[in-house]
């Protein structure tokens, strides 16, 4: 199967340009009606929603920034009453307060329809064992692909906290034959794989299907050619947006923009005025049907650029790059977004008054993302009995842990270390680099 | 059985393409920013309460109201600032609200009206043939050919106006409330009549207030509220709306947005 929804995905593009208009303007017709936020942004730019005569307009439109999701928590940007919503979810975000995002049993189904596109497009049919691995900062888009594979009809097998080897017994004796997972987790597979007694060829993989971090070429082509299968990828947003919004096909040449439930437009990320064909700019998001949580030019943070001309597979929707980068200092850490700030905040909180010095060491260990937080030792935060250190250092890993789901190390080190990177505190040294 | 526009051919371009409507009455602003489309054989419901503006797209399109601001394609061709004989002759012919047949005169003369503009044009056989066809799709009406329009029962009329319409021969049918008034079975009746029309090849767009009945036979709508779309989608995801539900098929509240506060 190729097309999940093929009618929407080859419509042809003045039709799909009308759809879109119409959708749009429905949109900020009950953003408008419904959201304070946006009203209040749009009456203070003197914009009437009945303005906007195209979908070439919406760059008269403000953007919203993530720490507006953060401002209007936990409720406030929601555009339908609680009682109408049957999904809640919340990720940690980039900013103090969670993302909390709402669905309706709609955008439910929208969720499902696009990202069953992203699935039929990398492969999967109704006889298909699709097991997905993902961490559990990934777990709504677990969830969404869950549903996504449910749609299709293939068997699945949900996310699940055992561990690598455990999946990969799962692997090979449930005869899975989709992998759904990170770019990183994947590798990592294939490393824990040597270790055991597990034959490749015996598998009945025959594609992976990757979220959260951008793929790499080369990661694809190791782990096309170690299992002689199809690797695809898609993007999404993990605090706000399942992974469907855009997704490969076949020809691995690009990510088709669901264009029909999503605006998307590349925005050069100084100018802000919209970036050419081609040329790198951060990502703004539209949604076009969402009724629940309905986003008008939002700044995903994540840089890419559009492709022009027409893809060999059929499908008229427009391409994008994968995700070559990210604005500002956010961090994608195992697929989930982090912002230095919040690891500071943390620390803050905890060392009464004082801000102590840190950098975040990321690199990587059997291709997985490990981070590492390197401490100045300091008398305020810290005591000369060994038992109270390790009792702080546990309560931070904890907090870290609880507020942002990641898991971390912290290393003491001497001012001079910290001196040596010569970055302000809470700057990154990333050593992940490639392969 | 009714063919669902999943059923259509994409590749097909749209019959019918509304763009940034606006429309005034005096300074009432009776149509904000409407956009909406038809593809060749769909049944396309327009819901909403009273006053929300559905009939006003009606009577812009078929260009009973001319000093709108926007855009409308039908089959390519901008149709908006032409006159209402023009419009029809392109192949778009509405059925008003209320009927409002011919009451003095036979059913069949009050058909033979509707095929004016092909009169003109010398197309008699083709109108017989045509009439032989609203006949067989209304046998009622044949019954009733020579009975004087205005003693014909609410139902009977209203397909009487459908009738009428169809003799223009329109690839494009407006129905402006076709339910209204009348008993929920002979509703049902018109519904269905409204489904056999499509099936010989009449694209159509209706605008009822009787939202579940509408949904019920068409393949998309479009909800408006004071002028403005709202929401759009299949008939059946409309249907399963919390918020059209709230609105229009139960409570039958005054605006689309009452009733959202209780919760």
């Amino acid at each position: 199967m190729r097309f999940w929804d093929g009618e929407n995905e080859q419509m042809n593009r003045e039709d799909l340009e009308q759809v879109q208009l119409e959708r749009l303007q429905s949109t900020l017709n009950r953003a408008y009606k419904n959201v304070p936020f946006y009203k209040k942004h749009f009456d203070a730019l003197g914009l009437d929603p009945g303005d906007l005569g195209s979908v070439q307009d919406i760059t008269r439109l403000p953007f919203t920034a993530r720490e507006d999701l953060g401002n209007n928590y936990p409720y406030g940007l929601f555009a339908m009453p609680l009682r109408d919503i049957v999904r809640i979810s919340s990720s940690a975000g980039t900013t103090p307060k969670p993302v909390v995002v709402g669905y309706t049993m709609r955008d439910l189904k929208v969720r499902g329809t696009v990202t069953a596109r992203f699935l039929a497009a990398g492969g999967v049919v109704d006889t298909d064992i699709v097991q997905i691995c993902l961490d559990p900062g990934l777990s709504n888009w677990g969830r969404a692909l869950k549903e996504g594979a449910e749609n299709i009809g293939a068997s699945v097998m949900p996310m699940s906290h055992m561990s690598t080897l455990k999946q990969l017994l799962g692997m090979q004796d449930y005869k899975t034959s989709v992998l759904l997972t990170t770019p990183s987790y994947a590798m990592h597979m294939v490393d824990v794989m040597g270790t055991i007694d597990v034959d490749t060829s015996a598998l009945a993989l025959k594609a992976i299907m990757v979220v959260g971090e951008a793929l790499e070429e080369e990661t694809r082509e190791r782990l096309e050619s170690t299992f002689s299968i199809d690797v695809t990828t898609g993007y999404g947003l993990s605090d706000v947006m399942g992974p469907g919004i855009a997704f490969e096909c076949m020809e691995k040449n690009g990510l088709h923009i669901s264009e029909d439930h999503f605006l998307l437009e590349i925005v050069g990320s100084d100018s802000q005025a919209p970036s050419a064909s081609g040329e790198v700019g951060e990502v703004v998001l539209t949604t076009l049907t969402a009724k629940a949580f309905p986003l008008i030019r939002f700044r995903t943070g994540d840089l890419g650029f559009k492709m022009a001309g027409p893809c060999p597979c059929g499908r008229t929707l427009a391409r994008m790059s994968g995700i070559t980068g990210h604005t500002g200092e956010v961090l994608t850490i195992r697929g989930v977004k982090v912002h230095p700030a919040q690891i500071h905040r943390i620390i803050n909180k905890n060392a009464e008054g004082f801000s102590p010095r840190f950098l975040i060491h990321l690199y990587k260990e059997s291709y997985l993302d490990m981070t590492e937080i390197w401490l100045e030792v300091n008398d305020t935060l810290f005591s000369d009995e060994v038992k109270v250190l390790e009792a702080t250092l546990k309560n931070l890993r904890e907090q870290i842990l609880e507020m942002l789901g990641l898991h971390v190390t912290i290393r003491l080190v001497e001012a001079e270390t910290i001196d040596q990177y010569a970055k302000a505190s809470g700057g990154v040294v990333d050593e992940r680099g490639g392969l | 059985m009714t063919l669902k526009s999943s059923q259509l051919i994409w590749g097909m371009k749209l019959m019918l393409r509304v763009k940034n409507l606006h429309a005034y009455y005096g300074r009432i602003k009776a149509l904000d920013n409407v956009s909406l489309h038809v593809q060749p054989g769909e049944i396309v419901s327009l819901i909403g309460a009273n006053g929300a503006g559905k009939t006003t797209i009606l009577n812009t399109i078929s260009g009973l109201i001319r000093s709108v601001q926007g855009d409308i394609k039908f089959e390519d061709t901008k149709i908006n600032g032409l006159a209402p004989e023009r419009i029809v002759a392109a192949g778009i012919s509405q059925v008003p609200e209320g009927r409002q047949i011919f009451g003095p005169l036979t059913v069949l003369e009050n058909l033979e009206l509707g095929a004016y503009l092909r009169f003109k044009e010398k197309e008699k056989e083709a109108i017989a043939s045509d009439l032989d066809w609203v006949f067989q799709l209304f046998p009622r009406l044949k019954e009733r050919s020579g009975q004087v329009a205005g003693t014909l029962s609410g139902g009977e009329q209203q397909m009487l106006a459908i009738g009428r319409a169809l003799m223009a021969k329109p690839k494009l049918l407006l129905l402006d409330e076709p339910s209204m008034g009348l008993a929920p079975l002979v509703v049902k009746d018109i519904m269905n009549t409204v489904s056999e029309l499509r099936k010989s090849g009449v694209t159509i767009l209706m605008v009822e207030q009787n939202a579940r009945a509408s949904l019920t036979i068409s393949d998309r709508g479009y909800v408006l509220e004071t002028g403005r779309v709202v929401l759009q989608g299949p008939s059946d995801e409309l249907m399963n709306d919390s918020d059209v539900k709230r609105a229009y098929l139960g409570k039958d509240y005054k605006t689309f947005w009452e009733g959202r506060e209780r919760v």
